[in-house]
C-alpha cells in the first residue's frame, strides 16, 4: 500500500466516527493545555524569581573578599591580572579604599567632600554595567585627575563652618572648579598641602545593586588614587609596614554569562580565596522553581495520561466494530504491517490534532493570564508600592517555542504509544475467524 | 504441472479433548483454466478445503502447491504478497467495505498492490461496467441489493486479474434469479480470462456450471468427474455420481483425486465455445 493511501484511509476512518474522535481528541486537548499553561506558569515563576534576582544584584558579578588572611596569597595586581586570564572573565576591578582617612579629599569652593572615595579600574565600568546620569564614562587609560561622582554624592559636600546639616550644597559637579587635595597634618588649609584640578567627566547614575555602589561616593582610578596615597605618606611621613604584604579586601570578577558563575568561582576558590555572588542565592532559588515545574508540569501529565487512556479505548471500540473489514483487508492481500501503520497513524493523529488544538487554546490562556496579573499589577503599583513591587507581585506565563514543539511531539507520541497496543491487536485479528463472524 | 497440487490434506480440529477431522486425506489437482466446483452438504469440510488452498488455514498434514509453490510453508507476510498476486475471493456475505463506495471497494485489492489511485480506479470503472453496474459507481452497499453488492464483490476479485479465483457460496444470500444471473457472470469472467475458478457449493445445479465436480463427503473426495452436460442438460449429469465407485467409502481411504486426472479430461469449452446457460432451462 502506498503511504498517501494509508494516510487517507486513517483520516476516514477517523472521520466515519466524528463524534468519537472530537471526545479522544478532547482529552488529549485538555492534558496539552493542562502540561502547557503549568509549564508556562512555571517559566513565569521562573523568570519573575530572575528579575526580583536581578534587582537585588547582577547575576553574573562574583566578589572576593579577603580580610585578614593575606599571608598566603596577596590579592594584589598580580593576582588581578591571573582573574582576567580565566575562560569567560569578563572585567576585572579591585574595589579599594584609601587606607587613611582623609588622605585624599575633594574641595570646592567653601565646601568639602566627607564620604566615601573608591579606588576602581576605570577601564572595567562599562563592562560592569555603570550607567551616567550625565556625561560619559571615560575611555583611553589617561585617568590622572579623573573623578566620578555618583548621583546623590553632592549631598556629601559640606561647608565645615556651617552649622546646619540639612543644607544642599550649591554646586555644579560637572562644572565648577574642584581641587583634589593631599592634606598636610589633617588641615587641607594649611600652605604644605597638595593640590590637584579634578576633572569631572560624567555623574554616576545611583544603582544599590552594584559593588561599589556609586549612590553617595566617588569614583577614581586605582593606580591614580594610589598615588595621591603614596603622595600623602610622603608629605606627612607616614611609615609603611615593610613586612606587611599589600592585598586588596574586595574585588569583582564579572563573567559573561550567568551559567559561567559557578565555573568561574571554582576556579578562584582553586587560589584560596572566598567567594560570594547571587549564585548562592539563584542555585536553591532555581531549584526551587524547577521542582515546582516539575510538580506543575506532573500534574498536566496526568490529565495528558488520562488522555491515553481515552485514546487506547477509542482504538480498540474500533478495532471491535471493524474486525470484519481488517480481516477481509487480510483476505484480500493487506499486509498485516500496514494495518499496523494505518492504526498508528490513527492514534498518532488523535494525538497530533489534540496537540495543535491545545497548545492554541493554551496560548490563549496564556493571554488572559498575562492581561489579568499586569492589571493587578498596574493596580498595586497605584497603590504606592512602586512599578517594581507590583511586577514581581504578579505571576505571568510564558510559552517559549521549545514549549509549543514539545507539546505537539509529545502530545503526538502519547497517542502513538496509546495505539500500539490497539493495533497489535489489529495485526492479530485472524482472517478467518473475522470473516466468518456474522 | 497442474496449477493447483493439493497433497494429502488432513485437517484436524481439536475442542477440548474432541477432536472433528474435517479433512480425511485429500489430493486434488487443478489445472489453469479450470472451473472447478467443490460439492457437498453442509459440514463436509468445503470451506476447510478452500480456507486451505487459499492459504487462509494452515492444514494439519500434507501440502497445498500453487504454481509449485507450496503455500503451507509460507509465512503471513509471504502468503499476503502471495494473495495480493495470485488470488481473488468471492463470499457469500459479500463482505464490502460498508463505507467505501462500490469503485473503491472494487479498487481495494489494486490499493493493498500500491496501485496509484487513478489507475486503479480506472481498472474498476471497467470492472463495475463489465458486471453491469457501470451506473452505480458512487454506490455504498447499503444503497444496493444482494445480487448488486455481489456483483461488486465480483469485480473485485476479479479486477487485479488474480490466476485462481475462490468462491465460497456466492450465491447463498441470493435469490433463485439472482442466483442464475451471478452465477453466469462470474463463470463467464473466469472463462473470459482463462482464470482458474473454484467455486464451494452444497447445491448440485450450480454446479452444473463447472467443468469438473469434485464431491466430498465428510473430509473425503467421493468423485471427481469432469461435467459433460455443463448446465441446462442435467438429466445426463446424473449417472456419472452413481459411477463413481469410492462413493461410500470412508473419509480415510477416500479415492485420491488423482484416480480420474484433470488433465485427460476434455475441456467442455472446447466443444461449446459459448457454454453460457439458459436460465429458463433451470428448474425454479
Ligand atoms: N474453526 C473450527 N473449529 C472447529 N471445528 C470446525 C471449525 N471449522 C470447521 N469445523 C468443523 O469442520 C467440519 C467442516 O466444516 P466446513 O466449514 O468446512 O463445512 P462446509 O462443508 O463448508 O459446510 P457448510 O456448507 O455448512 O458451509 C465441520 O464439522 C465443522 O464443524
Ligand atoms: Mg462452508
Amino acid at each position: 500500500m502506498k503511504i498517501k493511501d494509508m494516510i487517507v484511509m486513517c483520516l476516514s476512518n477517523l472521520l466515519k466516527r466524528k463524534v468519537r474522535t472530537l471526545l479522544t481528541v478532547m482529552g488529549v486537548v485538555i492534558g496539552t493545555c493542562a502540561i502547557v499553561v503549568m509549564i508556562s506558569l512555571g517559566l513565569g515563576l521562573q523568570k519573575t524569581q530572575e528579575e526580583a534576582l536581578a534587582q537585588m544584584g547582577d547575576l553574573t558579578v562574583i566578589n572576593i573578599y579577603n580580610y585578614g588572611n593575606a599571608t598566603e596569597q596577596p590579592l594584589d595586581d598580580s593576582m588581578l591580572e591571573q582573574f582576567r586570564q580565566i575562560p569567560k572573565v569578563v572585567a576585572v576591578t579591585p574595589v579599594y579604599s584609601p587606607e587613611t582617612w582623609g588622605s585624599v579629599m575633594f574641595i570646592s569652593g567653601k565646601y568639602q567632600y566627607e564620604s566615601s572615595i573608591y579606588g576602581v579600574d576605570m577601564n572595567a565600568l562599562p563592562l560592569l554595567g555603570y550607567q551616567t546620569d550625565a556625561g560619559e564614562l571615560p575611555t583611553g587609560g589617561k585617568y590622572d585627575g579623573v573623578v566620578l561622582f555618583g548621583a546623590d554624592s553632592v549631598q556629601n559636600f559640606r561647608n565645615p563652618k556651617s552649622k546646619r546639616w540639612d543644607e544642599v550644597p550649591d554646586l555644579n559637579l560637572m562644572e565648577d572648579k574642584i581641587e583634589i587635595v593631599i592634606p598636610f597634618e589633617n588641615d587641607p588649609k594649611n600652605k604644605k598641602s597638595i593640590s590637584y584640578k579634578a576633572t569631572v567627566p560624567a555623574i554616576l547614575t545611583s544603582d544599590w545593586s552594584k559593588n561599589p555602589s556609586p549612590g553617595y561616593s566617588a569614583f577614581m582610578d586605582i593606580n591614580y588614587l594610589k598615588k595621591l596615597e603614596t603622595e600623602y605618606r610622603k608629605l606627612n611621613g607616614v611609615k609603611v609596614d615593610k613586612n606587611k604584604v599589600f592585598s586588596y579586601n574586595n574585588v569583582v570578577v564579572k563573567v559573561e554569562d550567568m551559567k559561567d558563575v559557578a565555573a568561574v568561582e571554582e576556579v578562584i576558590q582553586g587560589f584560596g580565596f572566598e567567594t560570594n555572588s547571587m549564585e548562592s542565592i539563584r542555585k536553591p532559588l532555581e531549584e526551587q522553581s524547577r521542582s515546582q515545574q516539575m510538580i506543575l508540569g506532573g500534574l498536566g501529565a496526568i490529565s495528558l495520561l488520562v488522555a491515553a487512556l481515552g485514546i487506547t479505548n477509542t482504538m480498540i471500540m474500533s478495532i471491535y466494530e471493524r474486525t470484519r473489514e481488517i480481516g477481509v483487508m487480510k483476505v484480500l492481500g493487506c499486509l498485516v504491517s500496514n494495518i499496523r501503520t494505518v492504526f498508528l497513524m490513527e492514534a498518532g493523529t488523535i494525538g497530533l490534532m489534540g496537540g495543535i488544538i491545545g497548545v492554541g487554546i493554551s496560548y490563549g490562556i496564556s493571554f488572559a493570564i498575562n492581561t489579568l496579573s499586569m492589571q493587578g499589577g498596574a493596580g498595586g503599583g497605584m497603590g504606592g508600592i512602586g512599578g517594581m513591587g507590583g511586577m514581581s507581585l504578579g505571576g505571568s506565563s510564558i510559552i517559549p517555542w521549545w514549549l509549543v514543539v514539545g507539546a505537539l511531539l509529545f502530545s503526538t507520541l502519547v497517542g502513538l504509544a496509546s495505539g500500539f497496543y490497539p493495533a497489535n491487536r489489529a495485526v492479530k485479528i485472524s482472517a478467518l475467524t473475522a470473516i466468518r463472524q456474522e | 504441472m497442474s496449477l493447483i497440487e493439493v497433497k494429502d490434506l488432513r485437517k484436524v480440529y481439536r475442542i477440548d479433548q474432541e477432536r472433528v477431522v474435517a479433512l480425511g486425506r485429500v489430493n486434488l489437482s487443478i489445472d489453469e483454466g479450470e472451473v472447478c466446483c467443490i460439492l457437498g452438504t453442509s459440514g463436509s469440510g468445503k470451506s476447510t478445503l478452500l480456507n486451505i488452498m487459499a492459504g487462509l488455514e494452515k492444514p494439519t498434514r500434507g501440502k497445498v502447491l500453487i504454481g509449485g509453490e507450496d503455500i503451507t510453508a509460507m509465512g503471513e507476510r509471504q502468503l499476503a504478497l502471495f494473495r495480493q498476486k495470485n488470488i481473488g475471493f468471492i463470499f457469500q456475505s459479500y463482505n464490502l467495505m460498508p463505507t467505501l463506495t462500490a469503485v473503491e471497494n472494487v479498487a481495494m485489492p489494486l490499493m493493498f498492490r500500491g496501485v496509484s489511485r487513478a489507475r486503479r480506479d480506472k481498472e474498476a470503472k471497467k470492472m463495475l461496467k463489465a458486471v453491469g453496474l457501470g451506473k452505480r459507481m458512487k454506490h455504498r452497499p447499503t444503497q444496493m441489493s444482494g445480487g448488486q453488492q455481489q456483483r461488486v464483490g465480483i469485480a473485485r476479485a476479479f479486477v487485479a486479474k488474480p490466476k485462481i479465483v475462490f468462491a465460497d457460496e456466492p450465491t447463498g444470500n441470493l435469490d433463485s434469479h439472482t442466483t442464475l444471473e451471478v452465477m453466469e457472470m462470474i463463470v463467464h469472467m473466469a472463462r473470459d480470462h482463462g482464470e482458474t475458478l473454484i467455486l464451494v457449493t452444497h447445491d448440485k445445479e450450480i454446479a452444473q456450471y463447472a467443468d469438473r465436480i469434485v464431491r466430498l463427503v465428510d473430509g473425503a473426495i467421493i468423485s471427481d468427474t469432469p461435467n459433460q452436460s455443463i448446465i441446462g442438460r442435467e438429466e445426463q449429469a446424473q449417472p456419472e455420481e452413481a459411477a463413481t465407485p469410492a462413493k461410500d467409502a470412508p473419509a480415510e481411504e477416500a479415492v485420491p483425486a488423482e484416480a480420474v486426472p484433470s488433465s485427460e479430461m476434455p475441456s467442455p469449452q472446447a466443444d461449446d465455445p459459448a457454454p453460457l446457460p439458459d436460465p429458463d432451462a433451470f428448474p425454479s
